[in-house]
């Protein structure tokens, strides 16, 4: 077994308006890392999370778990990575919670009696309580959507976890329950946000992407204390780390 | 926002919210289909008619002036609707009418007696192609965010208008929101498509099984079956 679950080499993507979103990424994930991708609206951060399982079909070598990306992988691959979705309501579209934690399950053959264990466990795992299970995702508060987004994706027990924003919009409770959930998760996670405080709390490692490149990957205390790199990039350097600079 | 447009009173324990879903759905157009057949000239068996949905109401506990209420509010396009069918005196037009209306009763009393989602679900178990059910269950899912999409843009105009434009720019403002929703409707479609994808969906989708008939919903199935027979019998 390959000790990356992710290998990604120049990897280009033009949409088809023209708009070139990846220019010559290259990054390579190790299992288990956690790392945080960075960078203003329109870097290409969501672009780069759908190439993840083959969704856009980029120029350039992506590998997930030692599988390049073709046709006759994509099954294993969109098996091992699970994408959140920023709006809850792209990602729930079935009319009850528990249809929709089980669809992927479903997609992937797991055993009918089976399946409302993995919801079960999917949805405990996501901070949630089982008889949430029947409601209708529209009556659902976007805190818990969230959540019950997360859950439909660990239903599938990925062994690699892309997430777009996770913590958009959400208020400072729901905010922190979801970090804590984050935090317990065991994939190896690539996180796109510009949550910088999640990022410090949950990721060792951040990659900076600005109009389709990456311009910085490392550690991401030091990245994220550079208030120049920051600066040029349309970011800023978060309030707990300067408060920290100035005492 | 809580919305419920379709199934409100489907979360009651009636004995009738108890049948399975296939078995009310199996009743129900057979029942609509009796209605249908019902000779012009069978006065007497609309009433009959009326009497079975009457009982069906009473057992099923849903409010009798929602019923009343939801009937009334669709009864204005059948009469649209009516208006398009041949002219075959008062007769023929009453006859259109009570037959609307014990169908429009019908309906109502099977959606808010069944769950919309067990509805689906008994659909897919009765043979109905799976893309008609899930694009069902979508416009289930996806009308109440529309919804609100809508009133959240209607929020946004009003707050920029003092006064009500011309009718011409009205009409102008009015399109261009629906250009706009329309645009927003598709590029969900794919980002939810993109969803799909990776849950790993390749076009097929098994159903978790239902719950099994039991002695009750034979049982119901036989005494509908058994009072459309004798209908078609007395007509």
């Amino acid at each position: 077994m390959t000790d990356y679950a992710v290998r990604i080499t120049r990897l280009n993507y033009t949409y088809p308006d023209g708009t070139k979103a990846l220019e010559g990424i290259d990054l390579d994930v190790r299992c288990g890392e956690r790392i945080a991708v960075v960078g203003p609206s329109g870097a290409g951060k969501s672009t780069l999370l759908l190439h993840l399982n083959g969704i856009l079909p980029g120029n350039g070598a992506v590998r997930v778990m030692g599988m390049s990306m073709e046709p006759s992988n994509l099954r294993q691959i969109r098996k091992q990575v699970g994408l959140l979705f920023q709006d809850p309501n792209d990602q729930l579209f079935c009319p009850t919670v528990f249809e929709d934690v089980a669809f992927g399950p479903l997609n992937l053959g797991v055993a009918q009696d089976e399946v409302p264990r993995r919801v079960e466990k999917a949805l405990l795992d996501s901070g949630l309580d089982y008889p949430i299970r029947s409601r209708s995702s529209h009556h659902l508060s976007l805190g818990e959507r969230r959540r019950v987004s997360l859950a439909t994706v660990l239903a599938m027990e990925p062994a690699i976890l892309g997430m777009d924003e996770p913590t958009s919009n959400l208020d400072p409770r729901n905010r922190r329950h979801l970090i804590e959930v984050i935090s317990g998760l065991k994939a190896t996670l690539i996180i796109a946000t510009h949550d910088l405080e999640l990022v410090l709390d949950v990721c060792p490692r951040t990659v900076l992407m600005d109009h389709g490149r990456t311009w910085a990957d490392g550690e991401t205390r030091s990245m994220l204390a550079d208030s120049e790199l920051m600066e040029r990039h349309g970011l800023e350097v978060p309030l707990s780390l300067r408060s920290g600079a100035r005492m | 926002m809580r919305h419920s447009f379709i199934d409100r009173y489907a979360g009651l324990d009636s004995p009738l919210h108890l049948l399975e879903a296939r078995t009310k759905l199996l009743a129900f157009t057979g029942l609509i289909v009796g209605v249908l057949c019902v000779p012009a000239g069978q006065g007497s068996l609309f009433f009959v008619y009326f009497f079975a949905t009457a009982i069906l109401m009473g057992v099923s506990q849903v409010p009798l002036a929602y019923i009343v209420g939801r009937t009334l509010l669709i009864l204005p396009f059948i009469v649209l609707a009516g208006l398009a069918v041949p002219w075959k005196g008062y007769l023929g037009l009453s006859v259109l009418f009570l037959r609307a209306i014990l169908c429009l009763m019908l309906l109502i009393l099977l959606t808010n007696t069944t769950r919309f989602v067990e509805l689906l679900r008994g659909l897919r178990k009765l043979g109905c192609p799976q893309i008609l059910v899930m694009n069902l269950s979508f416009l289930y899912r996806y009308v109440f965010v529309l919804t609100e999409e809508t009133m959240r843009m209607k929020q946004a105009r009003d707050c920029r208008r003092v006064s009500r434009a011309r009718f011409r720019e009205e009409i102008k403002l009015l399109s261009s929101m629906l250009g706009t929703l329309l645009i927003r409707s598709f590029e969900r479609a794919e980002r939810m498509h993109f969803a799909m994808l990776s849950r790993a969906y390749e076009g097929d989708l098994p159903v978790v099984s239902p719950r099994r008939f039991s002695f009750r919903d034979v049982a119901f199935l036989a005494g509908v079956g058994l009072f459309i027979y004798l209908t078609f019998l007395m007509g």
